[in-house]
């Protein structure tokens, strides 16, 4: 089960690394990562949420 | 001095162990100073950033949320997977092993850190700025 789930983990890196890069081409469509940040801090509900996602992800990763 | 000041806090933050006083304490820090800095440079309204010219019937965020949904959808699966978090990784298990090793752990706590000043600065925009003429008030 474990060759399973790190391969979906690996696709799901890859997937990410393929938007990242078509988001940079010249004919994209598709919004950058900055982009997409931006528009949830300067979202009236999405910003906290957010800021919170942050906030509990170092908690989570670094204290606890 | 900021990246200075972030590069010594990661490296410090890296010596410590999760589940101590030290990196509670050095974990703290950041996320007081961010909820600082957003209540004093957020607007209170903000203006939410229209997309780049996005083309006719394309929605420029849909890939991205499929994708974050995907995520939270796997990693809801192997959370509640029985057995165990060896057969089962999730993105806390596999960032744990990450961890292990000091420079590695300097260097996601310092992403993390520029992150959370990036979204700082990405959600002051609009900081002041003045409403199209349509959307002002008229003064009476």
């Amino acid at each position: 089960m474990s060759f399973v789930s790190y391969t979906v983990w690996a696709l799901l890196g890859a997937a990410a690394l393929g938007l990242w890069a078509g988001s940079h081409s010249s004919r994209a469509t598709l919004a950058r990562p900055a982009a997409v940040l931006e528009r949830l801090a300067t979202g009236p509900l999405l910003r906290v949420a957010l800021v919170l996602v942050w906030m509990w992800a170092g908690w989570h990763l670094f204290a606890r | 001095m900021l990246p200075a000041s972030g590069a010594a806090l990661a490296l410090a933050t890296a010596a410590t162990r999760p589940f101590t006083w030290p990196a509670d304490l050095l974990t703290a820090v950041p996320i007081a100073l961010l909820a600082v800095l957003v209540v004093a440079r957020w607007p209170l309204r903000p203006h939410p950033r229209p997309a780049a010219s996005p083309a006719p019937g394309r929605h420029p965020y849909r890939a991205w949320v499929v994708l974050l949904g995907a995520a939270v959808a796997w990693e809801l699966t192997e959370y509640l997977a029985r057995g165990s978090r060896g057969e089962h990784p999730t993105l806390s298990s596999i960032s744990d092993a990450l961890d292990r090793h000091y420079l590695v752990k300097a260097l996601v706590f310092f992403g993390w850190l520029c992150l959370g000043l990036c979204i700082v600065l990405w959600g002051s925009h609009g900081r002041g700025r003045r409403l199209p003429s349509s959307e002002r008030a008229e003064p009476v």
